[in-house]
């Protein structure tokens, strides 16, 4: 959305810099003020604004490395549960469990985001050095040791009937976490947006595209593919405290399934792979679309039915995605009105 | 001399590295470790779960080594195939409540698996021609990691789709023959866990007669081995595509339907035997039939060795400390990856 044309202002370049343009600034913008426009200002629309953002830097995270280097991380939602998991663990204060630091959760969510993103580390290192589907599936396999655990160490995650981890905020009222996970959305965005655009997403990029062509133009692989899983799977554990913390609730077949991996890859691929900011655009729609779809059908699963069919039709059809619809109207449409 | 030379074909067929015959070693000796924990009858069971994980795992390595298609939805035919099973079983079952008839009572379990099979195959048929296909017209860039996530969106289209159709709750039955177990050198053996493991023998071995012996099978084999080769000795490649994902699916939905005594029909059945048939493939090499067929055996011991010395609430822990061994050690699987094509390119 942000190639710096020539002849634009300086504030428009820099935006672009860390992948804005003034329409998403805009956005952004409305988004952050939402809870004082008076349709807005109810607790149901902030809600479903938190729901989405918390998909939405999901989204970006995912397509962070699905994207760019073309490896899948099939175990992604795993990954966000763990960071959940080590956040809430760290945070816990109830004397029923054996562990409990009693950590206020503000310190939790980076003890999660580490821990995460060493998993993604060690993950790397064992599967990024070989083709992509040995880490898509490995890191699918992985996802599922990790939910046996967070079932099975009762004495640290009380297992399937799930920890309760203390929230971030003592009152009641969903707005504070607007401002967190917006921020959080904000600061995983233009870090992931800053990285892609420097050397290091060149090399992304040219591995994703053809892996034996950047070998042979001496690009290490499995450094850059290390190094962006790490940095990928940092952010998912990051955002995993935040689930925690907000909803105050925590089972591993709530984060951690593999359907709710399939839900942000289809995010990731509708917003358009590789473009990042595809996956902010879907997210927030999507996310009320099914939340309607899911209340008022009466059928339990026909919103995911709609997010596969989805996925598929754009894989198949339309691999670029949104972000494609909007680079066409760039080059078509909008030269069209300029004239 | 003669003995010798054989055993040598058998591990060629078989690709086996040192690290491949030292764990399949290792398997027998775990074998007989259990038998003596358990008792041999344990050892049947394990047989029966082998069967069924070497068929779906057949199955996957066949789409991979032919389309070079990582099947994520393998377990939701399974799971199609478990429905069918039971659609076609019980209206038999109820009938013959009130009308006994040995020969039905007899064949109503087939008739059951020989529905799945057909349900499975045409469920193939429609997966290839209207997703698959259209894919594959489109790009070939980036196929195998593509295919992969186009299969799992079918496969949640599938849990979901089925939670929708056929609701959340369990359809199952007690036992499909209603007989005493049978006791073969002191081993009781149930009837049904008999028939399964006869069905699986029984598919695999058509199906390698099939690859070896038929024209349409060695047409198979050389479109994996090559597809423009094949293309140019005028082999019909979209019938080759269809009909090999056909059989897989197939093979998987004949196994859900055989094994509807022990996993009743519900929308993510299909959950641990897609697990474990990845598990059979990641262990022995993408795309290796005949490794396929021995891995679907160490895995189904590996579980029991689970279950008994470890505690079954780790099923789900110790696949995965496997494969990270296996990654270590030996990436392209015990008996080695036999895939030829995209696969080397992405």
């Amino acid at each position: 959305m942000s190639n710096g044309d020539k002849g634009q202002g300086v504030i428009t370049r820099s935006l672009g810099q860390v992948g804005f343009t003034p329409l998403g600034v805009a956005l952004f913008v409305l988004l952050v003020l939402c809870p004082f426009i008076p349709p807005f200002n109810n607790e149901y629309i902030v809600r479903w604004v938190i729901v989405g953002a918390y998909f939405a830097a999901q989204a970006v995270a995912f397509d962070f490395t699905a994207g760019f280097i073309n490896v899948v991380p099939f175990g992604f939602a795993a990954i966000v549960g763990t960071g959940a998991y080590t956040s809430a663990i760290f945070a816990n204060q109830s004397l029923g469990l054996a562990f409990h630091p009693g950590l206020s959760p503000w310190v939790g969510i980076w003890i999660g985001a580490l821990v995460a993103g060493l998993m993604g580390f060690g993950l790397g290192i064992l599967t990024l050095r070989l083709r992509g589907i040995f880490a898509a599936v490995m890191s699918w396999f992985v996802g599922i040791a990790l939910m046996g655990l967070a079932r099975n160490l009762t004495w640290l995650t009380r297992g399937p009937s799930g920890m309760a981890p203390v929230t971030f905020f003592k009152s009641t009222s969903n707005i504070p976490y607007l401002y967190v996970i917006l921020a959080m959305l904000l600061v995983i965005y233009v870090s992931l947006n800053l990285m892609t655009k420097s050397h290091i997403g060149l090399a992304f990029r040219a591995m994703g595209q053809n892996y034996d062509a950047a070998c042979a133009s001496g690009i290490n692989p499995t450094r850059y593919r290390v190094l962006n899983f790490t940095v990928s799977s940092m952010f998912a554990g990051w955002l995993g405290g935040f689930y925690a913390h907000y909803l105050g609730s925590l089972t591993p077949d709530s984060i951690m399934d593999t359907s709710k991996t399939i839900e942000i890859l289809a995010i990731a691929y509708i917003g358009g792979r590789g473009s990042l900011w595809g996956g902010i655009v879907v997210a927030f729609p999507m996310v009320f679309l099914m939340e309607l779809i899911r209340s008022h059908s009466g059928m339990p699963g026909l919103q995911f039915v709609i997010y596969g069919v989805l996925l598929i039709l754009v894989m198949i059809y339309y691999p670029l995605g949104i972000a494609g619809v909007f680079q066409w109207m760039k080059k078509r449409i909008l030269p069209a009105f300029a004239r | 001399m003669a003995p010798s030379a054989k055993r040598n074909n058998t591990w060629a067929l078989l690709g086996a590295s040192p690290a491949g015959k030292g764990v399949v070693l290792f398997s027998l000796l775990l074998a007989v470790m259990i038998g003596f924990t358990n008792g041999a009858g344990s050892l049947f069971n394990v047989l029966v779960t082998g069967g069924m994980w070497a068929l779906l795992a057949v199955g996957l390595a066949l789409v991979f080594g032919v389309m070079n298609i990582p099947t994520f939805a393998h377990g939701e035919s399974f799971m199609v195939g478990a429905y069918v099973g039971f659609y076609v079983f019980n209206p038999m079952q109820n009938y013959l409540l009130d009308h006994p008839n040995p020969t039905l009572m007899l064949l109503a379990p087939l008739l059951a698996c020989l529905g799945a099979t057909l349900a499975g195959a045409v469920l193939g048929v429609l997966t290839e021609r209207l997703a698959v296909a259209p894919l594959r017209r489109r790009t070939k860039e980036g196929w195998i990691m593509n295919t992969f996530l186009l299969t799992a969106g079918i496969s949640f289209i599938m849990i979901n789709g089925a939670t929708i159709v056929m609701g959340a709750n369990f359809k199952g039955i007690p036992r499909y023959y209603d007989f005493h177990p049978v006791e073969i050198l002191g081993i009781r053996m149930s009837v049904d866990r008999l028939v399964a493991l006869g069905i699986a023998v029984l598919i695999i071995a058509a199906l390698v007669w099939f690859m070896k012996w038929t024209r349409t099978g060695r047409a198979i084999r050389a479109v994996s081995q090559d597809e423009m080769g094949a293309q140019m000795v005028g082999i019909n490649l979209n019938f080759i595509h269809t009909l090999t994902y056909a059989l897989a699916t197939a093979m998987a939905a004949a196994a859900g339907a055989a094994l509807l005594f022990m996993f009743q029909a519900y929308p993510t059945v299909g959950h641990d035997p897609n697990y474990y048939a990845w598990f059979v493939i990641m262990l022995v090499g993408f795309g290796n039939i005949y490794g396929a067929v021995v891995g679907g055996f160490i895995v189904a011991l590996l579980q029991a060795a689970t279950q008994t010395y470890i505690g079954i609430q780790w099923a789900d822990v110790v696949p995965t400390a496997v494969m990270i061994l296996i990654l270590i050690l030996v990436p392209s699987g015990i008996f080695g990856s036999v895939v030829k094509g995209v696969h080397e390119q992405s």
